[in-house]
């Protein structure tokens, strides 16, 4: 993969519009948004009730999630485009959802809704009506996910980036600014985890850095290409958005996501937790 | 629970009654165009180093809430067509510190 692969314009989208084996979708926690107005042909995930298992903390299993892309109309073959509010955060983790279920034609649309409503680009409230498929996805393909029990031998052996904000990752809050701050028991760091907020990848409108910005800032920040990384976050959907530049951009290899993330080993009895500045 | 000084309602259309305020130190306010409210527009919020910490977009009344930690912090607002503005502001523990910007 490369930047050209992954990523796509406002542009490519309307030079798209009419093509049917290509599908928009916006994913979003709020998706309020949504339902305002949304980007033409563009059909709506929700982050929370569609993606994640109801009852346990785990994303949904093969059958749900076959059952959730057929009936939205998408069928394998297809090229699905992700957007969404919050920087694409949860637009990156469907990205990162949808390849480890094995989607093969997966874009971005980089710098997301903020990106489109800042040139003022036309939104519609229409709802686009797609015909059911059959969707058969793969076993989850662990390589790109990681467990705790697997963070936790990684501590001084692999590269564990941090994405959350400074304040985060010092302790001094427990979840991003714009939620109350009521998440995991403890607050602070996963030892030996570099803090390289996720925003440093990120242009202010939204858009990722440049490949040489990228690299530049992932080396400045100690990361050492020739060891394994994992990233985590808060909930793992700001740590999909460094995923994505990490493993889809760059073309790393070796990159995980920790989607239990610190509201996982906050509250975990018995692992180590660091506080402040110190890796 | 400790609610925004004043009665009424909140300059921005904020509701706070939903939130527990006790431990909570909370950036709020409205954005403003010539025009009426700025919306749809993007609010960030800045530590007082200059980093990032956090964005939401204001509702369609042009308000948004942050909850930060005590200290200072700078309130940045991205809107179509307008330059950005940016202002400083200091919260504390059960306060809501009020900010109102013009893009």
């Amino acid at each position: 993969m490369s930047r050209s692969d992954v990523l796509v314009d406002a542009d490519w989208v309307a030079a798209h519009s009419g093509d049917p084996d290509v599908v928009l979708v916006e994913v979003d926690e709020d998706t309020t948004a949504y339902d305002k107005g949304h980007i033409a042909g563009a059909v709506k995930i929700d982050w929370k009730k569609d993606l994640q298992d109801p009852v346990r903390r785990d994303f949904i299993d093969k059958p749900s999630l076959e059952a959730l892309l057929g009936g939205r109309g998408i069928g394998n073959d297809d090229t699905i485009v992700l957007y969404g509010g919050n920087n694409n955060w949860f637009a990156a983790y469907a990205y990162w959802f949808f390849k480890l279920y094995g989607h093969e034609n997966l874009k971005l649309l980089d710098g997301g809704r903020k990106k489109w409503e800042l040139e003022s680009r036309e939104l519609v409230t229409e709802v686009p009506q797609r015909e059911a498929k059959t969707y058969t996805a793969n076993e989850p393909d662990t390589a790109i996910r990681a467990l705790r029990d697997e963070v936790l031998g990684a501590i001084g052996e692999r590269n564990l980036v941090d994405v959350r904000s400074p304040d985060e990752y010092v302790g001094r809050l427990l979840a991003p600014a714009h939620l109350p701050q009521e998440q995991a028991q403890r607050a602070g760091h996963i030892p030996t985890a570099r803090n390289i907020p996720w925003a440093k990848a990120a242009n202010e409108d939204g858009t990722y850095k440049s490949d040489d910005e990228l690299r530049e800032l992932y080396a400045e920040a100690g990361l050492d290409e020739g060891r394994d990384t994992i990233a985590y976050c808060r909930i793992g959907e700001r740590s999909a958005h460094t995923w994505f530049a990490l493993h889809e951009i760059l073309d790393r290899p070796n990159v995980k996501n920790y989607d239990g993330s610190w509201t996982e080993w906050g509250s975990l009895v018995g692992v180590p937790v660091a506080t402040g500045d110190e890796a | 629970m400790t609610v925004a000084d004043g009665c009424g309602a909140p300059e921005g259309g904020v509701k706070l009654e939903d939130t527990a305020l006790g431990s909570q130190a909370v950036v709020a306010g409205t954005v403003r165009t010539p025009d009426g409210p700025a919306y749809p527009a993007y609010v960030r919020l800045l530590n007082d180093s200059g980093d990032f910490v956090a964005e939401v977009p204001t509702a369609s009344d042009g308000g948004f809430r942050f909850y930060a930690a005590p200290g200072e912090w700078t309130v940045r607002v991205l809107a179509p067509g307008r330059e950005a503005v940016q202002q400083t502001v200091s919260t504390d523990v059960g306060k809501v510190a009020r900010v109102a910007l013009q893009v």
